[in-house]
């Protein structure tokens, strides 16, 4: 059986990656051919909606298993949110990139990502989702070192931490075709449930692992906040926005494809913690120390990227919540985060564009130049902070509310400290980049062309919109609970069923739009304002000039840095010391296996023969 | 029909009551310091000399669009606020999205402040934000314990299960480690001694108000006297079982004002990072003992 939309997305994104090595150096061809590809993928994946359930399978064998993809309702949503982020990617590298020195293959690893990307969620048995698991994060390693020069060594980094997580999943995968004897998606979630208990727990826990690895859970999160934002910022965009979640798609799968929530909740340690609470305990700590590690970032990408972890655990807690409205509100938090995240970095990008530096301590005062990435950054703070009227607010409010149906309170309290520390330091963001002082050498400086201004219109719209209309979403999540059995969501177009919950953003946004209105007419009332300079300021007497810097940014958060510095002393300090010197006990211990003596690695490699043909032997 | 008359005319009475709620705040401070004091009408006369200056400057559209969105926002929040007669709103949003209407106000004036470009309107927000993270930890948990206690974030609901049991079965009473932590966090939120720390005249020339003037002070001083009845009305169907009828809810308001109002009266200011230390230190650890108390 052939599914003509599969074939042709991957088919294409193959055809990108060869038309672009043939038009290398030849960069307008290049961006011309690679805007038409990524258009049509977008046209194919919104066929894509009606021919869910089917699958495709080619004439490649590995290891007996015929290479198969499949559309579920779950790969819908995330080949949609893949096409349309790459699509708009692309849109916007086209002028920021223009003449941009060591970008010959820029869009060739973007297609090898894409194809990576949409190969893992298509496919329908354990083998092929490995091999394009593999060749997903290296297109993310290319991706990641694009600018060349310094952003080799975190791109580096990244490779450690994404092979080691390989190798687990590898074992993990290959441990469940040693038991049940297959790769397909469906043989091996008939057979799990039958496993020795063992054995499933260290799958489990193998694979678990593995993906937090990919979605920088804490405290696997170490490689991504250096490795995104010493890139180009609109592949910083595209790589927190979409990749960095192909982890929560692995885990998704792993965790209502195959186990369900009923076997998770078998592994009982005491009383009420298990398997599923603790990797909840995990997500909460992933939400609250990357965010308030953020608060003190000094550079605009970098902070980005530590609440691209941040979030990652609002997602966790969600989807291990156990409860139909939280594992909903972990689904759509992704695409809400996607949306936003892009919009933020896009905004970011812009004004990089014009300034040259993403540094929030030499910035200041943009809003007068640049009013368009102005607003692009507002609507998705505010969409990043979940504060109605944007998307955040509504996969947040699911979350917090399954969280208290559940009766985890310290769970629920966790993502609302998150909001917080997210609120403020995103407000530093807007206010560092675009408030307070203009600085006198960007005086000159105007808002970006059309081109990198229309990715971020679009974004804002969505933001908006899927805020107030959460609806269309829900019903494709809906779709995705019913596939894996679980509890549909309860929804309404624009919230929750009465029934389930006491949430409606159109009321809510019509309200506040009035509201808006009527404070609208109360500023109408008064006499007519003068604008003024920013030198006629309040300056205790004192007279402001282009040559005084009247601005506050530096170290915006001094209380926070009164109460946590010390804090930071006593812990992390002796952490690290404690930390240091295991490593360099295991590392002392680990050396002696290198004797120096030629028959003992002989010795070694015999060993390792008999092991793996003992292994082997059992896998296939 | 009802409910037309009382989208329309409540705004208007909860400012009456926040202007005089701010005004009898004057008159006690006044008399705590052997003073006479203003009329109690002093409040309404300042905001309409505000409202009619001659003179008002502006640092640019976010400047204007800050005010706008401020009073737009308290005027949202306090639609969803039940009291006595009026829950019409409360069907369509719950606690939660209370607590994060609460923000759009903030987050407006935020913005307007940065953009007068004056560092001790940044020094303000700054504080004012990490007073939030303080006070908002203890207040969103001692919620979430009310709400797993009463098995719902629906406000009618909340304060239905309260009256059903007359003054014992208010959450003050059913639970006092949250009711008093709650209170604390209550202190903060308003901004009274000693967690002034955003305004502080003598150390950043009012802060966020530095370059306001004018309708913007104007405005500033009427979503001021709305958000006081917001908090507080917040609190008392939170954890003083709501009102009955209005009687009940305006001494019920008075009641707390006047507890808040006497605090504020002893105490000097915090430094920022002891108030917030304060905010984590007791009414976190008072909350996190009414939640075991109810999830054990």
């Amino acid at each position: 059986m052939l599914t003509e939309p599969v074939a042709l997305m991957l088919l294409l994104s193959v055809a990108g990656v060869v038309l672009n090595i043939i038009l290398y150096r030849l960069q307008s061809l290049q961006m011309i051919v690679s805007f038409l590809v990524f258009a049509a993928m977008l046209a194919l994946n919104l066929q894509l909606y009606g021919t869910i359930g089917e699958t495709l399978v080619l004439p490649v064998v590995v290891f007996g298993q015929a290479m198969s993809f499949a559309v579920s309702p779950l790969a819908f949503y995330f080949t949609l949110m893949i096409t349309s982020i790459t699509l708009l990617t692309v849109i916007f590298s086209l002028e920021s990139l223009r003449g941009k020195a060591c970008t010959q293959a820029y869009y060739l690893w973007l297609f090898l990502k894409t194809f990576g990307m949409l190969g893992v969620v298509f496919a329908a048995d354990l083998l092929t989702f490995f091999l394009l698991w593999e060749l997903m994060t290296w297109g993310t390693f290319f991706l990641m070192q694009q600018t060349g020069g310094e952003s080799f060594s975190p791109a580096k980094k990244y490779v450690v931490y994404a092979v080691s997580s390989s190798m687990l999943l590898f074992l993990g995968i290959a441990l469940i075709h040693a038991w049940t004897g297959s790769f397909s998606f469906r043989e091996v979630a008939a057979a799990f449930p039958h496993m020795p208990e063992g054995m499933m727990l260290l799958v489990v826990l193998l694979m678990t692992v593995g993906f937090a690895v990919e979605s920088a859970m804490f405290p696997l999160h170490a490689w991504l906040p250096e490795s995104y934002a010493s890139t180009f910022t609109s592949l910083t965009s595209y790589l927190s926005g979409i990749s960095t979640r192909m982890g929560i798609y692995g885990l998704i799968l792993l965790l209502f494809g195959f186990v369900g929530h009923e076997l998770a909740d078998r592994f009982q340690l005491i009383g009420v913690i298990n398997l599923r609470y603790i990797v909840s305990i995990f997500g909460a700590l992933t939400i609250i120390i990357p965010t308030f590690t953020a608060l003190f970032q000094h550079d605009a990408k970098r902070l980005v990227t530590w609440h691209g972890i941040g979030q990652g655990g609002y997602m966790i807690l969600g989807i291990f919540s156990a409860n139909a409205l939280g594992i909903a509100g972990g689904i759509f938090h992704i695409f809400n985060y996607m949306t936003y995240v892009t919009l933020i970095l896009f905004s970011i990008a812009a004004v990089e564009y014009r300034t040259g530096t993403s540094n929030l301590n030499k910035l200041g005062g943009l809003i007068k130049r640049q009013p368009v990435a102005f607003l692009g950054l507002l609507f998705g703070i505010i969409g990043l902070a979940g504060i109605p009227p944007m998307n955040g607010f509504v996969s947040k409010w699911f979350i917090y509310k399954a969280l208290i149906t559940e009766g985890y309170p310290f769970l629920a309290i966790s993502a609302i400290i998150g909001t917080l520390g997210t609120i403020l330091s995103v407000y530093k963001l807007i206010h560092n980049i675009f408030l307070g002082q203009l600085q006198p050498e960007y005086n000159e400086i105007k808002e970006v062309p059309f081109l990198m201004q229309l990715p971020i219109w679009v974004l804002m719209l969505a933001v908006f919109a899927t805020g107030v209309f959460p609806g269309p979403i829900l019903s494709l999540i809906a779709e995705i609970q019913s596939s894996f059995g679980l509890a549909p969501v309860p929804y309404t177009m624009t919230g929750v069923d009465p029934a389930a919950g006491t949430l409606d953003m159109l009321v809510i946004t019509t309200v506040f739009i009035g509201g808006l209105l009527l404070a609208w007419i109360v500023f109408l009332l008064g006499h007519k304002r003068r604008h003024v300079s920013q030198y006629q300021n309040y300056a205790a007497g004192h007279f402001l000039d282009e040559s005084i810097p009247y601005n506050f940014n530096y170290n915006f958060y001094t209380g926070f840095e009164h109460i946590f510095n010390p804090m930071k002393k006593k812990v992390i300090a002796r952490t690290e010391v404690a930390v240091s010197s295991l490593v360099e006990a295991a590392g002392d211990y680990l050396r002696r296996i290198y004797t120096g003596n030629l028959a003992t690695y002989a010795m070694y490699i015999m060993a390792a023969l008999v092991v793996t043909s003992l292994f082997l032997k059992e896998l296939i | 029909m009802s409910t037309v008359l009382w989208i329309i005319f409540y705004p208007i009475i909860a400012f009456a009551i926040g202007v005089i709620l701010l005004g009898y705040g004057r008159k006690f401070n006044a008399r705590v310091q052997r003073r006479y004091g203003p009329p109690i009408q002093q409040v309404f006369y300042d905001i309409l000399k505000l409202m009619s200056k001659r003179t008002n400057i502006s640092h640019g559209w976010m400047h204007d669009t800050a005010l706008v969105m401020l009073l737009g926002g308290t005027l949202l929040t306090l639609y969803f606020i039940p009291v006595p007669g009026f829950d019409f709103f409360s069907g369509y949003g719950d606690f939660l999205v209370v607590m994060y209407i609460l923000l759009i106000p903030s987050l407006g004036m935020a913005l307007g402040v940065g953009e007068t470009a004056n560092p001790n309107g940044s020094i303000g927000i700054s504080r004012a934000l990490q007073m939030l993270a303080g006070y908002d930890i203890p207040f969103a948990l001692t919620f979430i314990g009310m709400a797993i206690l009463a098995g719902t974030t629906n406000f009618s609901e909340i304060i239905a299960l309260q009256q059903a049991e007359g003054i014992f079965g208010w959450g003050l009473m059913t639970n006092p480690f949250l009711g008093v932590a709650a209170l604390i966090a209550l202190h903060g939120m308003m901004g009274e001694k000693p967690f002034e720390v955003m305004v502080a005249p003598h150390e950043i020339a009012t802060g966020p108000m530095t370059e306001m003037g004018g309708k913007y002070l104007g405005m500033m001083m009427i979503q001021h006297a709305l958000n006081v009845v917001i908090e507080l009305t917040i609190y008392i169907n939170l954890f003083l079982g709501g009102a009955a009828n209005w009687a009940s809810y305006l001494v019920k308001l008075f009641v707390l004002m006047t507890l808040i109002l006497s605090v504020n009266a002893l105490f000097g200011r915090f430094r920022v990072d002891d108030a917030v230390r304060f905010m984590w230190k007791v009414p976190l650890v008072l909350a996190v003992i009414g939640v075991l108390i109810i999830i054990l």
